[in-house]
């Protein structure tokens, strides 16, 4: 694995999880080992049932694996109670997820600040200013989601994932319904948070194209780690892809 | 589409549950009420069977009618007959075929409780008197015990003397008409296989003595017959009548019973519909429970029926669906609510003795037409419901299936006129019921009730945003109660509906709570404008007592003015049932101020007199120096003169007479007032300590009281009779919250996604909960405020109907308002329990993943 001096943000030990007991058990994933270095950008890729949304959902402390680590900074999550689980997400953690981020009873400007308003904390005004200067939805703060484009509500959904400065955001298929522009302009906004802002972001994809935007790409295989690959570009990601589907 | 039904129906068993449930407790009170009121009647015709097993005639004065129970307000068994002289038992005797004829005599008489000290009297069950029958005596000696012999012993019913630990042998205190005395208790007696006849206490003396102490030397109030077998009971009563003269009858004994039975069958009656009424009300917040599931359900559903649609399903088959649905649902739950209203007709016997009416001993009742009754009312009903939501189903179009959307939803344009057009039609049947002097006015004052209800509740999503905001306003400040609010706030159809079950609930009870604050500042500012007196005497639950107190007080130095008052019997007027008040004409302004429209009260004196309200004369347009017919059960019709016309006041209703003309024609002659004033000078402690003793030796059911006790005894007993009334209303205000629960719960599984969002975000359980329990409370909260409303208009409009016979105040309890509105909270708290938990489980990552 890399043997960079840079802070890492997150990491799996052997990880497993196994679905279901006996005959009918499928191994999601099978012995993962990662590390994702902070202020970094990773794609995981892989094709359906390779295991890369249950690497996700492990590691964001949604799922709970059968077997192995995942720390977030220095804490082992494994370890924690539901409680500190959720305080974890709530402080640590930023989320986009594919479809259905946003809470239709409430504003654009007070979708961004929920997990500051869960948390109860203080909005840092200039921070939130600036990260929705970059969605460039300044003048849609007021809307509600149903008012808003697909690929708004993304962005929308990124500023969220932004403004309590987590150590890391994770990211599951966030273009997987959108069309390329707004795919664009949602990755070309992650992509500002991590080279601006040192953030650090974990994102699946099936989308060769959106891993491109990616400092480094991992591939994934039958639940095991099967190739890395530093910042790819489009057609290495496809080419790579092809060889592991043959 | 019928599996396709069915699979839906198993699909969803608890919101199938919580559905049903709504109709299950309407039913089950509806079924509770006919088994009870059925097993009661049943106990009555086996005890009156009984009773009158060993007799075949009866002989009784002719009786121009037939008062109803309850009439006599206790006392001497409510019978206004005249008294059969002794003489006519020989000549009864001496016809061909009775084998026994024995005399008897009925009245009151109060037991005293030797531990107490205080007069037995259970609820405002009547304390009867009776004469021992040897031959033909309806009840049954109890093992251990001896009829009653000589003037010094005394028989009890076995109820009264379990229920008080008295035992044979024991001396006890009973006061008569004639007499205050101890007498030795010789036995205790049953009636038929029952210890105890309706609660009543009952004292029998041997046939001499009771004549003596209830007044009737030389007379009796009935003479049974026993046949000896060699003619029919008809055959034998029509004989027994050619001997007897004019003014009396001979009736078998089967037809007594009957006509005793007709007196219970009428004060059952009052109370099936009485009762009936609350089931009702249960039913009609059940259906709008029924209504808003469905609703939810079609809406969440849209998808599946535009797929059903798509897959060429035709309009009618799925509005047939959902209704099949529906009936499938009542039906179920209408099997459910007999078999709870058989336990609850356990339930509410309990609660009728409570208030003292104690039902004999009998295997419950469960008539064919208590089944059919419930099973039809509660499927037809939940049917009905359902119809709008079906109509809803059918219209959703195929192509909703390859759509993002939701069912479609009537114009808010139609809604508001259909709305205003049932309300309006709601509040005018209300107001020609209250108001019209219509004949069914009951009828109409429930449907107007029920259609303003149902108006209210359509037009109730136009405020329910404005509302359901302000009142969100308070819970902002944090996340969690800013989300409950927007929530509350999201579908203010789904919120003012699910408001709409809570507001009948709360709605009556405002109702009740005005019209009973109305009505005790209206009778006590009567009571302060009217008496004048200093004490009054009174008896325990209005039963009345022996004059002798009133006569014996008249020649005391203590006292100014002695004024009694007796009322009870039932008269009639034309077609009208009244109670008329007899008074005493000469000192009842020293005692009372009775404003005069025309004549004197005083003009009284004259026999055959009579006083009229003003209200009553402007109905039956009478004026001073006219006449009319009253009659009364004992004499019959009787021409009286009107002498003076007075304003409607507490102490006399529509008529007042002399004591004079009510003695002449009312056989119970007992007081049930008796108004004193303090003779000038007297040191009024002393006078007062001295009556007290007085009373409390003789006349143990009599309570002194002065008018600040007076009014708060009155105030007391509408208390406890309203407080009755709340608990039956309790039943409604429950299914209300299960709706609520319903409808938060069918949200949760809505917005699972959203939950799933929040909780990744962060989101802790306790936040969720908050946000539950936040948006409960606000749908509470603004059905309690339209109930409010609604039963403030009521109460209202119920006051000025009533004005008239001197509801003539407008009282509004706040504070009881507001305690309302805090209930009305909690019951939303307690509803967002369940849901709230079930929130707060989820698995954030199938919520979030979930499709």
């Amino acid at each position: 694995m890399s043997s960079t001096i840079t802070k890492v943000a997150a990491r799996t030990e052997s990880l497993r999880k196994v679905y279901g007991e006996g005959d009918a058990s499928v191994e999601a994933l099978r012995g993962v080992t990662l590390e994702f270095a902070a202020a970094g950008f990773t794609a995981i890729m892989g094709p359906s049932g390779s295991g890369k949304s249950t690497l996700l959902h492990c590691l964001a402390g949604l799922d709970t694996p059968t077997e192995g680590h995942v720390f977030i900074g220095d804490v082992d999550i494994t370890t924690l109670s539901e409680r500190l689980l959720t305080q974890l997400r709530r402080d640590k953690i930023g989320f986009v997820f594919q479809a259905y981020n946003l809470i239709p009873t409430l504003t654009a400007g007070e979708n961004i600040t929920l997990p500051l308003d869960i948390a109860g904390r203080d909005v840092d005004r200039a921070w939130f200013d600036e990260v929705v200067d970059t969605t460039g939805l300044r003048d849609r703060l007021s809307h509600k989601p149903t008012e808003l484009s697909g690929g708004q509500q993304q962005r929308v959904a990124g500023a969220r994932a932004l403004v309590s400065r987590p150590e890391i955001v994770f990211a599951d298929e966030p273009t997987g319904n959108l069309d390329s522009r707004s795919s664009d302009e949602l990755l070309t906004f992650l992509r500002g948070a991590v080279t601006d802002h040192g953030q650090t972001i974990v994102m699946v994809t099936h989308d060769a194209r959106a891993a491109s935007y990616a400092d480094r790409a991992v591939f994934l295989g039958d639940g095991q780690v099967v190739d890395e690959m530093q910042a790819p570009t489009a057609e290495r990601i496809l080419d790579r892809l092809k060889s592991l589907e043959v | 589409m019928l599996r396709a039904t069915v699979k839906s129906l198993l699909a969803r068993k608890l919101r199938l549950v919580l559905t049903a449930l709504a109709i299950v407790l309407g039913v089950g009170f509806t079924a509770g009420t006919f088994v009870l009121t059925d097993t009661a009647l049943k106990s009555f015709d086996d005890l009156f069977g009984q009773v009158y097993a060993n007799t075949d005639v009866v002989v009784q004065a002719h009786q121009a009618f037939n008062p109803t129970e309850g009439g006599g307000g206790g006392g001497g068994g409510g019978q206004e007959l005249n008294p059969i002289p002794e003489r006519l038992l020989p000549s009864v005797r001496a016809v061909p075929g009775v084998r026994f004829a024995e005399g008897s005599v009925q009245s009151f008489a109060q037991i005293v409780d030797p531990a107490t000290g205080k007069t037995i009297q259970s609820g405002g069950a009547p304390t009867i008197g009776s004469s021992w029958s040897p031959d033909l005596s309806p009840f049954t000696l109890e093992p251990g015990g001896a009829p009653p012999v000589g003037p010094h012993e005394v028989v009890i019913d076995a109820g009264t003397a379990g229920d008080h630990h008295l035992t044979v042998g024991q001396q006890v205190r009973v006061v008569t008409p004639a007499a205050s005395d101890e007498y030795t208790i010789s036995g205790f007696v049953r009636f038929g296989s029952s210890n105890s006849l309706l609660g009543a206490s009952f004292a029998i003396f041997d046939l001499p003595t009771a004549q003596r102490l209830f007044q009737r030397e030389g007379t009796f109030d009935f003479i049974y017959v026993q046949g000896d077998g060699s003619s029919t009971p008809e055959q034998l009563a029509a004989r027994i009548a050619g001997v007897l003269p004019h003014g009396f009858d001979a009736i078998t004994g089967t037809s007594a019973a009957s006509q005793q039975q007709d007196q219970v069958n009428q004060g059952l009656g009052f109370l099936r519909t009485g009762l009936l009424v609350f089931g009702f009300v249960a039913l009609f917040v059940g259906a709008f429970i029924i209504f808003n599931t469905f609703n939810i359900v079609v809406t969440q559903r849209s998808r599946e029926l535009a797929l059903f649609r798509a897959l060429g399903a035709m309009r009618r088959q799925v509005m047939t669906s959902v209704l099949v649905e529906a009936a499938v649902v009542g039906l179920v739950a209408s099997v459910i609510g007999v078999l709870v209203g058989i336990v609850l007709a356990i339930g509410l016997k309990a609660l009728v003795a409570a208030v003292g009416l104690k039902l004999p001993p009998t295997a419950l009742v469960i008539a064919p037409r208590t089944v059919l009754v419930s099973l039809v009312l509660g499927t037809t009903i939940t049917v009905a419901a359902a119809v709008s939501p079906a109509r809803r189903a059918s219209r959703v179009a195929p192509i909703e299936a390859l759509r993002e959307s939701t069912a479609p939803s009537s114009s808010i344009r139609r809604r508001v006129i259909v709305g205003t057009l049932v309300t309006v039609v709601g509040v005018g049947s209300l107001a020609v019921g209250l108001f019209g002097g219509v004949s069914n006015a009951g009828y109409l004052v429930g449907l107007g009730a029920a259609l303003t209800f149902v108006g209210v509740a359509m037009l109730s999503p136009l405020i329910a945003r404005p509302i359901a905001s302000t009142l969100g306003r308070p819970f902002r400040g944090r996340i969690a109660g800013k989300l409950g609010g927007e929530n509350a706030n999201r579908n203010p159809r789904r919120t003012a509906s699910t408001a709409a079950a809570l507001m009948i609930g709360l709605g009556l009870v405002t109702f009740v709570a005005v019209f009973a604050a109305s009505l005790k500042s209206s009778v006590t500012a009567v009571l302060d404008r009217t008496l004048r007196s200093d004490l009054m005497l009174t008896a325990s639950q209005f039963s009345p007592f022996s004059p002798q107190l009133a006569r014996g007080l008249s020649s005391s130095p203590d006292f100014s003015a002695v004024s009694p008052l007796r009322q009870g019997a039932e008269a009639k007027v034309g077609s009208s049932t009244t109670f008329p008040v007899g008074i005493d004409p000469a000192t009842i302004t020293e005692v009372a101020s009775i404003e005069m429209d025309a004549g004197s009260i005083t003009g009284l004196s004259e026999p055959n007199t009579v006083a009229v309200s003003r209200t009553e004369a402007d109905g039956k347009h009478l004026a001073v120096g006219g006449t009319l017919r009253m009659q009364f059960a004992r004499t019959g019709s009787r021409r009286l003169t009107v002498v003076g016309i007075f304003e409607p006041n507490a102490l006399l209703n529509d008529y007042a007479v002399s004591l004079g003309t009510y003695d002449a024609n009312v056989a119970q002659q007992l007081d049930s007032t008796v108004f004193l004033k303090y003779a000038t000078g007297v040191d009024q402690a002393t006078a007062r300590a001295n009556l007290e003793a007085l009373v409390a030796r003789d006349y143990p059911s009599v309570e002194v009281n002065d008018q600040a006790q007076t009014k708060a005894t009155y105030v007391k007993q509408v208390d406890q009779f309203f407080a009755i009334v709340y608990v039956l209303l309790i039943l409604s205000v429950l299914i209300s919250a299960f709706g609520i629960v319903n409808t938060l719960g069918l949200s949760i599984y809505e917005r699972i996604r959203e939950l799933g969002l929040l909780r990744a975000v962060g989101m802790s359980r306790r936040q969720v909960k908050r946000m539950i329990r936040v948006e409960a409370v606000i749908i509470a909260v603004l059905g309690a405020l339209l109930g409010l409303v609604v039963g403030i208009l009521f109460g209202w409009a119920m006051q000025r109907a009533l004005s008239s016979v001197g509801i003539d105040r407008l009282a509004i309890p706040f504070a009881q308002l507001v305690f309302m509105l805090i209930v009305a909270a909690l019951i939303g708290l307690l509803a967002a329990i369940w849901p709230a938990r079930r929130a707060a489980k989820l698995n954030v990552l199938e919520a979030i993943s979930y499709e």
